[in-house]
């Protein structure tokens, strides 16, 4: 069998052991004895502690950093401002727009200005406090619609545009003067906090032959090898960056927020000698970490009289705040997905990322996805309300289904189990019936049901390059050791590995261990973001497989007497099909390499298929496969107070394979109330660009008291490329909630509510239109 | 700073510690014990993160100075379980995987151990009742519950 053959093999297998098991996660024991080490867990004694002066003010020149009262201070090592940065004051991820410390300007509060450290944190803190900032103050924007006025101030010289893009398909006017029902709406979404429960935090010391090590909480070790390299004059090279166990990311790990941290640290580190620790507050953290964009999007949708679609014309506008960070590629997902997962002929979409003077938005889970199905599945709903049809009827009517196109004009292939998604989800609902009683509720209390569909376009498509290298090591006792620079923050994708790994290899996943993501031992593998650990990396830690399952079978051939193409592995057994005592371990035949010398270090590299398409008018394959889904959701609407009780959510995904089935439940279980918080409650409030509520007291989560009832429903339409046809399934749990929950209160109350979050405010104002 | 001697009992081990009036119990725990279990996730009493156990109570350690566990029993994560015999609400943690990133659940482990230790059959509302001081934003919570209820099942059937 040749390796293509074998892969082609394990992707139809119908039997896995390990994969589709819901096995352990192999970090599970330890996580429940509390042991693993987060960065803060890891300080050395003589850890200086570092403090940052921020930015107090939106945008101003400024015209003096007064440090002497903070040197003065007893206990103060050192007080450091943009000027004492040996390399670049650099800290962008994409537009060469963000200083590390200010540099005569503050575009944003929060910006960090100074750094003061020293050995007693609270010495630290006061010292910081003590660092004189003279503001010059500036007229600022803090609007994306008003930034983009061409009178509009302007956050940086090159003009608030951070990017603009458009799809076009087929011809919109056209479409519009065929339509027989025309509507249009604007829709606004807010400022969403990741709240990982470990803030920001890095570390950084000086070794004896002068490379820095950082250790910090993080997405991506090699972005921030890169950054930090860059902002301390020297090369990559001298620059080792370990992940230590991460309490949660969602996103801004991945990108700007951990290379300020251990730059910050190793600015220090270097400076006086001693290890570094920078670790943000959690008011620290939800003031400058990057957050979910605010979008402004209006839509305008055309449909015949029968409920078929025909045209869309849709202007997204998100608020990146200060500083672009990953906003431009969150830009791109919004725009491809803006229409929704249906199939219409003429297409319009406009998009652009803006920048403010509001915090800086960047990358959180979802992509720019939540935003527009947010949009979207409100606009089928108020369609469907003047079309006067069953909502769900109007999608089934247009969903994406195979062989039609999506908005770019890519033809969505058999792995496409959207209709199946709906189809259980209102089975599991009993959507008709529970539609047709909750609207007969009378009174003040009155139940609603929503639905909303979705589309979500895996890994990276147009964001960048797609590879990723996993190494596997056999060690003598035969127990496999996997090493990726892919890390682990939460999701159990990185166990996930090892048992795409240990399926391909014939073993018990018990055999598996997980090593700690370095850039000492590990190859650079691009980021941890996009759901893509299992989809690329997963392809990559199959391939690692294969290549030692190959050096283990041709030596236990030998031992065996017979040809490797004939033999197999199953449960940690080498054995022949026709000569059932040819039989050896697994062991023996690890044993019988490590006396050869037979090398079972193996390195796997996935580069997934450049995505073709036209980029004027992004036309094309945007993304190499889906991950669909359907979330219905029911609530009761307290009609005097406007409070909304979630009572139940039905979520329904085609994950394509679920290499973990228990894990993936945990991502739906987990997204769906993270969506929750942002469909009823998260809105991190800016007063003319000043975090008014930068507290998890005053940003409310939901707690275990505020959830529904949940049912999680997966399908399996396995997808071109993830390993054995997986799909991402850790971004697209937050992309419908707010949707169906924002259609269940219409349904209740008679009228929408067009913005997020749905406040009890907005819902009672919305609630008195709706039924006087 | 006035210095203070307080003597507590920290997962069944007798302390004496001289600390100052301002020393949270948080500190104490994680820098002086050692007890690194014990996470600080905002310092403000907000998201539970650093809850232990303080003669039978959850607390948040960020919020009780040292001087007030004076003479008090302490119980953090690593007074729970071992790895050999895990305590029942660790063992059905482990089984639904419930932990996700890891930093709330020294926190959900001593939640719902204590509940357990109080009330051996509780209803789920109380099960959520008793989390509800720690914020997890990775599982939605609802495998912690499930491991929870399946602890309590678990322990009753022992103790019959």
């Amino acid at each position: 069998m040749t390796k293509a053959e074998l892969v082609q093999k394990l992707r139809e297998a119908d039997s896995f052991v390990v994969v589709g098991k819901s096995v352990q996660r192999l970090d599970a024991l330890d996580k429940v004895l509390g042991v693993p080490l987060y960065t803060s867990d890891l300080v050395p004694k003589d850890a200086l502690s570092v403090k940052v002066v921020r930015s107090t003010v939106a945008h101003a020149l400024i015209k003096r950093i007064d440090t002497e009262p903070a040197k003065r201070m007893l206990g103060v090592s050192v007080v450091l401002t943009a000027r004492d940065i040996p390399g670049l004051n650099e800290a962008f991820a994409l537009l060469p727009d963000r200083p590390l410390l200010a540099n005569g300007k503050v575009r944003c509060q929060g910006e960090a200005i100074a750094i003061v450290a020293a050995q007693d944190p609270q010495v630290a803190e006061d010292a910081a406090d003590r660092v004189a900032v003279e503001y010059e103050s500036l007229p600022s924007v803090f609007s994306p619609v008003e930034a983009m006025k061409p009178d509009s101030i302007r956050v940086h010289d090159t003009g608030n545009v951070a990017k603009y893009l458009k799809v076009r398909k087929g011809d919109v006017k056209e479409g519009f003067r065929q339509a027989e029902v025309i509507i249009e709406n604007t829709y606004k979404t807010q400022f969403q906090d990741p709240v990982p429960m470990e803030p920001e935090v890095g570390m950084a010391w000086v070794e004896r032959d002068g490379t820095v090590t950082c250790v910090g909480s993080m997405q991506t070790p090699y972005y921030v090898q890169t950054g930090v390299a860059k902002v301390l004059g020297v090369s990559p090279d001298k620059v080792r960056v370990i992940q230590a166990t991460t309490g949660g990311a969602f996103g801004p790990k991945s990108d700007e927020m951990p290379v300020d941290t251990c730059a910050l640290s190793a600015l220090v580190a270097q400076k006086m000698g001693k290890p570094a620790i920078l670790a943000y507050t959690r008011q620290e953290s939800m003031i400058a970490r990057t957050k979910r964009h605010p979008f402004v999007i209006t839509l305008k949708t055309g449909a015949m009289n029968d409920g078929r679609l025909i045209a869309s014309e849709a202007l997204v506008v998100s608020d990146t705040g200060a500083y672009a960070s990953l906003g431009p590629l969150v830009i791109i997902r919004a725009c491809f997905h803006a229409t929704g997962p249906y199939v219409i002929p003429h297409v319009k979409t406009d998009a652009y990322c803006m920048y403010t003077n509001n915090t800086m938005a960047g990358s959180f889970r979802g992509f720019g996805s939540p935003q527009v199905h947010f949009a979207a599945e409100c606009q089928m709903d108020e369609l469907a309300k003047k079309l006067d049809v069953d909502p769900l009827d109007l999608r089934l009517k247009n969903m994406l289904r195979p062989g039609t196109l999506t908005a770019t004009s890519q033809i969505v292939d058999d792995a496409c189990g959207l209709e199946e998604c709906t189809k259980r989800a209102i089975e599991a609902s009993d959507w008709y019936a529970k539609r047709a009683e909750f609207g007969r509720d009378q009174g003040v209390f009155r139940r609603g049901i929503g639905i909303a569909l979705m589309y979500h376009g895996n890994s990276l498509g147009p964001e960048g390059n797609d590879y990723a290298y996993v190494h596997l090591l056999v060690k003598p006792d035969a127990r496999v050791v996997l090493r990726t620079a892919l890390t682990e923050y939460g999701t159990g994708a990185v166990s996930g590995l090892a048992q795409i790994a240990a399926e391909t290899l014939g073993l018990p996943i018990d055999l598996f261990e997980l090593d700690r993501p370095d850039t000492a031992s590990c190859r650079e593998t691009g980021p941890t973001v996009a759901s893509r650990v299992i989809v690329i990396g997963g392809r990559a830690a199959q391939l690692a497989a294969l290549k030692v399952r190959e050096k283990i079978l041709n030596v236990a051939s030998e031992l065996l007497q017979c040809d490797h193409s004939n033999l197999s592995i199953k449960n940690g057994i080498i054995h022949h099909p026709h000569h059932p005592r040819r039989t050896i371990t697994f062991q023996n035949a690890v044993e019988e390499c490590y006396k050869k010398n037979v090398s079972l270090n193996e390195t796997g590299f996935y580069s997934a298929p450049k995505c073709e398409f036209e980029n004027e008018n992004s036309q094309g394959t945007t993304y190499l496969q889906y991950t669909y889904g359907a979330v219905v959701a029911e609530i009761q609407v307290d009609t005097e107070l406007g409070i909304v009780n979630p009572l139940k959510i039905t979520a329904a995904y085609d994950a394509g394979r679920a290499i973990n089935p228990l894990s993936v439940e945990g991502q739906i279980e987990g997204g769906t109330i993270q969506a929750l918080g942002y469909g009823l409650t998260e809105q991190l409030i800016h007063v003319d660009g000043i975090v008014a509520n930068p507290t998890l007291g005053d940003y409310y989560i939901p707690t275990s008291l505020d959830i529904p009832e949940i049912q999680t429903i997966i399908v399996e339409y396995p997808g071109a490329v993830g390993p054995f046809g997986a799909k991402a399934m850790g971004e697209p749990p937050v992309d419908l909630p707010a949707a169906a929950l924002a259609n269940a209160i219409a349904h209740a109350t008679g009228s929408r509510v067009f913005e997020l979050p749905l406040t009890a405010e907005r819902v009672l104002f919305a609630a008195k239109k709706g039924r006087p | 700073m006035a210095k203070h001697t307080v003597r507590l009992n920290v997962n069944g081990k007798d302390h004496a510690l001289i600390v100052d009036s301002t020393d949270r119990l948080l500190d104490v725990l994680r820098d002086r014990l050692n007890l690194k279990g014990v996470k600080e996730g905002c310092g403000t009493g907000d998201c539970g993160a650093c809850t232990v156990i303080m003669d039978g109570q959850l607390v948040n350690s960020c919020l009780v100075l040292a001087v007030q566990a004076r003479d008090k029993r302490i119980t953090t994560i690593e007074g729970v379980g071992t790895r050999e015999k895990p305590h029942p609400v660790q063992k059905a943690m482990m089984k639904y995987n419930a932990a996700q990133c890891g930093f709330c659940i020294p926190a959900m482990v001593l939640a719902g151990k204590n509940l357990l230790d109080h009330n051996p059959t509780p209803s789920k509302q109380e099960i959520k009742e008793s989390i509800s001081g720690v914020l997890c934003r990775c599982t939605g919570y609802y495998k912690l519950i499930t491991a929870i209820q399946e602890a309590a099942k678990e322990m009753v059937g022992v103790r019959a």
